[in-house]
């Protein structure tokens, strides 16, 4: 009996090969995506108790101010208001995840289509997804705006008063603090103590943290800040939060206010225990919630803070070439990319072949059959021959994300992440390019390439 | 230095190219979904095939396991070949399909009629093949009534040409069991083509009655 090869395989026309090729990548784009998402921690027991909490806050709330005399008005939608005590909560308001630590008080509204996040003491950390055109999230720590058009960060405003720190694991977000504006990416933080702002690699030493004095800005002022937060009006609550129902109960319960001009008086205060009076009042809405047709302003002005200022100066390129610490205008964009291009790359494992595709078949044969140092060299030589020798950036940027997942701590990998830098700025520096300087700074501080990274990070 | 790269005959290049290929998959780039599943479209398929026969509900059971592929495609670790990784994630959806359907596969119906009772060598290319056609569903019927393991084992090696190494793997049974499934199966075919001489001429072709292999011959004629 032989049968291999005498069942004749009938061919599939290109038309249903089409067709399900079409349905498999969009669900592979789903289960990829579902991939992604999945990386939110769940805490099932937590959120079942928080979520008990918080519908007794609600219900005790509402006895204890008992019925609202105007009640909602018609057609608003109260606002979400968290109090939670004993663990920490996961909240999803359809724009964004938000994950509070016990002890923390917050208050989510929608004004003019925006998402603000007003903290009145506690810590919560934001997952959000992209915003595209709508306006963005904003995330209110006393006197402190952390502004994210789709990022996964931190926010810990401590006591609720004054101290904010903001840590941000993915993305960049935009700290505005007494009308200064400061960018912060992945990997870094973002700190405001008894009135000094510091920009932080966090995971560098105390010592290491650099304090910049705010002018006209003193210890305690923020509390003011925070007072005076309490008396404000509320801004409009145009939408409402998917999230839910017990937290809509507890918010809605909450809400006992009355009509006023250009939204809703929500000062309520939010049920708390123990002798804190933490309340949470809907202030102002940031300015940048007022215009739809404005995008995230650009950092204007010196920044507050400049990341790494410990780091030590350093001549960037044997050559001669030094950037300046302050670019000047016209030229600023032209002279930071000469000072990337002077910038050394290590070099590619050198195996005496003049050819970069046979190069890069060597490479290829080493990386797929040995192990350890040998295959992240050589890894890490695909990238640098299609970037320098190939013109390929692309290529060389998909090989750089592979190999910088599958070889973490790789001898090149310090190499390997400035050379994605390299990739993006001199292409366009834009959020990707400083991002990947931001990356780079945070793995490489003191690194040959550190400086012009700083320079990066601090472009507009 | 361990091997990463798999043994056997791919090389090295299409190995890294899979690797970057699937990180590309991973991070949900559609033009690299695309390509993965146009490098492998065609012999999942021809595995599918072998191992279930033709039936109506190929494309659902193609799409369902490149469905499963891409859902489970964080798992591979590059320890094996990713042709090898997909074939066991195809035949893991057949084993699926053959449970939960029963032993019997929807195949293509066999007409009373045309079925040749008697076979003729002296008949022309037409009858030829209309035989090799029934000698292939007669096959398939009686592989319907085996166990959907045995029937994964005898397909897979004696169909499909894998080894029983290989087979084993694909099945995830050990190379003993899936030898002694693939005997068993294979008794009960000879069983079956004792009293079925179309299946028995499908399966041990006189001399110049081969009509699968004239079959062959015919659709490689331009």
């Amino acid at each position: 009996m032989k049968l291999v090869g005498r069942i004749v395989v009938e061919p599939l026309s290109e038309e249903r090969l089409t067709r399900i090729e079409r349905h498999v990548v969009a669900g592979a784009t789903d289960a990829a995506n579902r991939g992604q998402s999945a990386r939110i921690p769940r805490r099932t027991f937590g959120r079942a108790f928080a979520v008990a909490a918080m519908v007794a806050a609600g219900v005790v709330g509402w006895v204890l101010h008992g019925v609202p005399a105007g009640g909602p008005v018609a057609g608003e939608i109260a606002p979400i208001r968290l109090a939670t005590e004993e663990a920490r909560t996961l909240l999803d308001i359809g724009d964004a995840r938000i994950e509070s630590d016990p002890a923390t008080v917050f208050a989510v509204t929608r004004p003019e289509g925006g998402v603000l996040v007003e903290m009145a003491r506690g810590k919560v950390e934001l997952e959000v997804g992209k915003r595209g055109t709508r306006p963005p999230l904003v995330v209110r720590a006393g006197a402190t705006d952390v502004i994210v058009v789709g990022t996964h960060f931190t926010v810990d405003y401590g006591d609720g008063h004054g101290d904010v720190e903001v840590r941000v694991t993915e993305g960049v977000v935009r700290v505005v603090h007494q009308q200064q504006e400061t960018r912060v990416a992945a990997g870094q933080a973002w700190q405001i103590r008894a009135g000094l702002v510091a920009s932080a690699d966090p995971s560098g030493s105390g010592a290491e943290i650099a304090r910049l004095q705010v002018p006209g800005q003193g210890a305690g002022s923020h509390v003011a800040t925070a007072g005076s937060m309490a008396t404000t009006g509320s801004a409009a609550t145009t939408g409402s939060a998917a999230t839910t129902g017990s937290a809509a109960t507890a918010g809605s319960a909450a809400a006992g206010s009355a009509a006023a001009a250009g939204g809703v008086a929500t000062a309520g205060s939010v049920a708390t225990r123990g002798s804190s009076s933490a309340a949470v009042a809907l202030g102002q809405a940031p300015e940048i919630l007022h215009d739809h047709r404005a995008v995230i302003p650009e950092a204007s002005g010196a920044p507050v803070t400049q990341p790494s200022r410990n780091a030590p100066a350093r001549p960037i390129a044997d050559d001669g070439v030094r950037p300046s610490g302050q670019i000047r205008s016209g030229d600023r964009r032209g002279d930071l990319r000469s000072a990337i291009r002077a910038q050394r790359i290590e070099a590619a494992l050198d195996l005496g072949e003049p050819n970069p595709a046979n190069a890069i078949a060597r490479y290829y044969d080493i990386a797929a059959h040995k192990s350890g140092e040998e295959a992240s060299q050589a890894f890490y030589s695909i990238a640098v021959l299609r970037h320098l020798k190939q013109a390929q950036h692309a290529e060389a940027l998909q090989t750089l994300d592979a190999y910088l997942r599958r070889f973490p701590g790789g001898k090149e990998y310090r190499a390997a992440l400035w050379l994605r830098v390299r990739i993006l700025c001199l292409d366009r520096i834009d959020d990707r390019c400083r991002a990947a300087a931001y990356t780079y700074l945070h793995e490489d501080p003191h690194g040959p390439a550190a400086r012009v990274a700083e320079l990066i990070t601090l472009s507009e | 230095m361990a091997s990463r790269a798999p043994s056997g005959d791919v090389t090295a290049a299409l190995y890294i190219e899979d690797v970057l290929l699937v990180d590309r998959c991973l991070t949900g780039e559609p033009a690299a979904t695309r390509e993965l599943f146009r490098r492998h479209r065609h012999r999942v398929h021809a595995c599918l095939f072998r191992v279930l026969g033709g039936n109506r509900d190929m494309d659902d059971l193609l799409q369902e396991a490149f469905l499963q592929v891409f859902q489970s495609l964080h798992s591979w670790r590059a320890e094996a070949s990713l042709s090898t990784w997909i074939d066991r994630v195809a035949v893991r959806c057949a084993y699926r399909y053959l449970s939960q359907r029963g032993r019997r596969v929807p195949t293509e119906p066999l007409d009373a009629t045309e079925a040749v009772a008697t076979v003729s060598h002296d008949d022309g290319p037409g009858a030829r093949r209309q035989l090799a056609r029934d000698g292939v569903l007669r096959l398939y019927a009686v592989l319907d009534e085996l166990s959907p393991a045995a029937r994964l084992a005898f397909t897979l090696h004696e169909i499909d040409g894998r080894s029983l190494a290989e087979t084993a793997e694909l099945v995830g049974s050990s190379v003993t069991a899936t030898k002694l499934r693939v005997w068993r199966a294979r008794k009960r075919i000879e069983a079956a083509a004792a009293a079925d001489p179309v299946l028995s001429e499908f399966l041990e072709p006189t001399a110049g009655g081969d009509v699968l292999a004239f079959d062959e011959r015919s659709e490689e004629t331009p």
